[in-house]
């Protein structure tokens, strides 16, 4: 019973659905090609943390942990992974078969900011980069535009709102 | 009367790069301490430091004309120098120093009124025959009108504020029906910018090359040009990376475009140091676009292929000095190139990251310099702009230039916020940078993924197995799945969904 739920491996999955597979127990080394490379996570005053790989130190931080979900900023560059083991990786391609295609694009906003200006309506047409509303952060505007041809389904901020990083904007029906 | 005491009315690198000039030239300099940087770096290198902490106004301390005056008089600075942003280009503010007897470091009062004002920048440019973009001769008080200048010089049109610089205000329209949301909305962004909505429309030149010349001119009449800069790696209009020369001139071109910046600069009597900004077009024919009434943030690239200190010429120049320096004995020697290393987050759109730095590491390399005003323990507040630093690199020419880039970029160690810099490593690896045939539109047409190598995310995936590892399989590997909330195998649930 024990050796069917061992976990002999992890999977990440990247934001852009690109995996990779780490077996347990981790090693302190990345194989690449016919060699191993040897990597180690070390912090110092001068530095702070860090990961030294191949001779060469690279800045890193732990931005958020959530359950399964990771934000790690890695030589600046932030990625987003979620962990899965091999059951979970099951479970989630049996759900991704009944669960259809989305044909809703719900627009965030890209950055903290002020809402100057909403172009829309429910149920107005929009086509791919129309401007849908002028988002002003530091005294810049900038233009929420439509990644998609479609139409408005709701309208999620008011002008003169003040909005967060995500805070959902407008949901649009895609066609 | 002589400069002996500079009231910096600016902060960050800007400030302790003009605090380092007038410490060679002997020159005493008064810095402001403010309530949001009460520790800031530019503080230690000022002989004489305003305690500005009690103000409780609700107008930055570098926008305050009237006090800025009352600190100048008070410290006895007999001259005030304004860096670039904030008054750099207040032609009321340059007027105030001058009736109280303190010397402005910058041009007259009307060369900045003239220049900083589009619509008359414009009709002077006309008069004396620069090459512009055809457009509007005045401002435009409504939508139709500009549909009408529209059709006849053809889309795309640009509409820009007459009050505007740097960028803001600015909307480009293709079809007649978005003119009326596009009219509103510069209007709107003008207004709010600069507190003044007018505006005015200009054919709108397709991918540009953004080429400019910087400028010295005396008060006895000398003006000369140091040679462009190359600033088209720009995002929303705002520069990200300058270098000097460009790869897009030869000399004959960089003669006739430098001779038609001193023009420009000669018909509002210049002096000082200044820029005149072109757009140079496919067919590299160039457009005269504003000229800009300070020293630029940019300059450092001048400063490096010229050998020329150009804060010590305003100064000079402010002490009614006449120039020394000859047009013909100007040559630009090696390739410079400058990258503004700002707290944003590239993956966000460049949206400002501000926050406290922790750590802060610099190359020192002997062909790079660094302007910067934080250091580590130093914090990015949201009430001044979000650099961190420029770095800027120099090579015997732009191939070097480029190669030393990409060794310093790889040097530089910033903890504690997001930072440009996985932009400008992307951005020196690619061929169009590095042929130098990119225009203003490249940042738009660059590959967003910032990742420097596949090995990257792979140790960061690394990083995140070990985490969770670490925090979830500690009898490791035996127990339980960690992920197995529900307890239900995935055949069990398979055969559940497939019930529905």
């Amino acid at each position: 019973m024990n050796d069917k739920l061992r976990i002999n491996k992890l999977f990440i999955l990247s934001s852009e659905n690109r995996k990779m597979c780490f077996p347990l127990p981790l090693k302190n080394s990345i194989r690449i090609g016919k060699r191993d490379y040897i990597v180690q996570l070390k912090s110092d005053e001068k530095y702070g943390t860090y990961i030294l790989w191949k001779n060469r130190k690279f800045p890193v931080e732990i931005v958020r942990a959530r359950q399964n979900k990771y934000e790690i900023l890695f030589n600046d560059i932030s990625y987003t992974f979620t962990v899965e083991t091999p059951f979970s990786m099951k479970r989630m391609k049996v759900l991704s078969t009944v669960k259809g295609k989305t044909e809703k694009e719900s627009l965030k906003a890209p950055m903290p900011g002020k809402i100057i200006d909403v172009l829309v309506r429910e149920g107005s047409i929009v086509l791919r980069g129309e401007p849908l509303m002028i988002l002003e952060a530091m005294k810049m505007q900038n233009e929420i535009q439509s990644p998609v041809n479609g139409h408005v389904i709701s309208i999620h901020a008011k002008p003169n709102s003040n909005v967060m990083k995500d805070d959902l904007l407008i949901e649009l029906k895609v066609e | 009367m002589k400069i002996t005491k500079i009231l910096i009315a600016n902060r960050g690198e800007i400030a302790i790069r003009i605090m380092k000039t007038a410490r060679r030239m002997k020159i005493s300099t008064v810095a402001i301490k403010t309530t949001a940087e009460p520790n800031a770096m530019y503080l230690s290198f000022a002989d004489e430091v305003y305690d500005n902490t009690e103000d409780v106004s609700e107008i930055p301390i570098f926008l305050d004309i009237e006090k800025l005056i009352s600190i100048a008089l008070k410290t006895q600075a007999n001259a005030v120098h304004p860096g670039y942003g904030f008054l750099a280009e207040n032609a009321y503010f340059a007027q105030k120093c001058l009736d109280n007897k303190i010397i402005f470091i910058g041009p007259s009062p009307d060369a900045i009124y003239k220049m900083g004002n589009k619509t008359i920048a414009r009709k002077l440019a006309l008069k004396i025959g620069i090459p512009m973009a055809m457009g509007s001769t005045g401002n435009i008080s409504n939508e139709e009108e500009a549909v009408k200048i529209a059709e006849k010089i053809g889309y795309p049109v640009i509409i820009k504020a007459a009050s505007g610089g740097g960028g803001r205000g600015m909307r480009i329209v293709r079809k007649s029906d978005e003119m009326e949301k596009m009219f509103i909305i510069a209007g709107k962004e003008a207004e709010k910018a600069f507190n003044d909505p007018s505006v005015f429309v200009e054919k709108y030149i397709e991918n540009p090359k953004h080429i400019e010349f910087q400028i010295l001119g005396d008060t006895k009449g000398n003006i000369i040009h140091l040679g462009e800069r190359e600033c088209s790696i720009q995002r929303k209009h705002q520069k990200l990376l300058e270098e000097s020369p460009s790869a897009a001139l030869d000399d004959k071109l960089r003669k006739r475009m430098g001779k038609m910046a001193v023009q420009i600069a000669k018909a509002v009597n210049y002096y000082s140091a200044g820029t005149v900004e072109f757009l140079l077009d496919s067919e590299k024919k160039f457009y005269f676009m504003e000229m800009n009434t300070r020293i630029q943030v940019e300059h450092p690239v001048t400063e490096i292929v010229t050998g020329i200190d150009l804060v010590e010429q305003q100064i000079r120049i402010a002490n009614g000095e006449e120039l020394k320096i000859r047009q013909e004995n100007v040559r630009l020697k090696g390739w410079a190139i400058e990258c503004r290393i700002n707290a944003e987050d590239v993956q966000a759109g460049f949206a400002p990251d501000p926050g406290k730095i922790e750590k802060l590491s610099m190359p020192s390399d002997s062909y790079v310099r660094i302007d910067t005003g934080i250091q580590a323990g130093s914090s990015i507040v949201s009430t001044y702009d979000s650099m961190i630093a420029k770095l800027i690199v120099s090579g015997r020419d732009r191939k070097e230039a480029i190669k030393n880039c990409k060794m310093a970029l790889d040097k530089v160690w910033i903890k504690g916020t997001k930072t440009t810099l996985p932009f400008f490593r992307l951005l020196v690896r690619n061929q169009k940078f590095q042929d130098g045939t990119f225009t203003t539109a490249f940042i738009d047409e660059l590959d967003k993924y910032y990742f420097n190598s596949e090995y990257e995310e792979m140790l960061a995936a690394w990083l995140a197995t070990k985490m969770f590892s670490e925090e979830n399989l500690r009898d490791s590997g035996t127990s339980k799945d960690p992920l197995n909330k529900s307890d239900m195998s995935p055949w069990l649930l398979n055969k559940r969904i497939n019930q529905f």
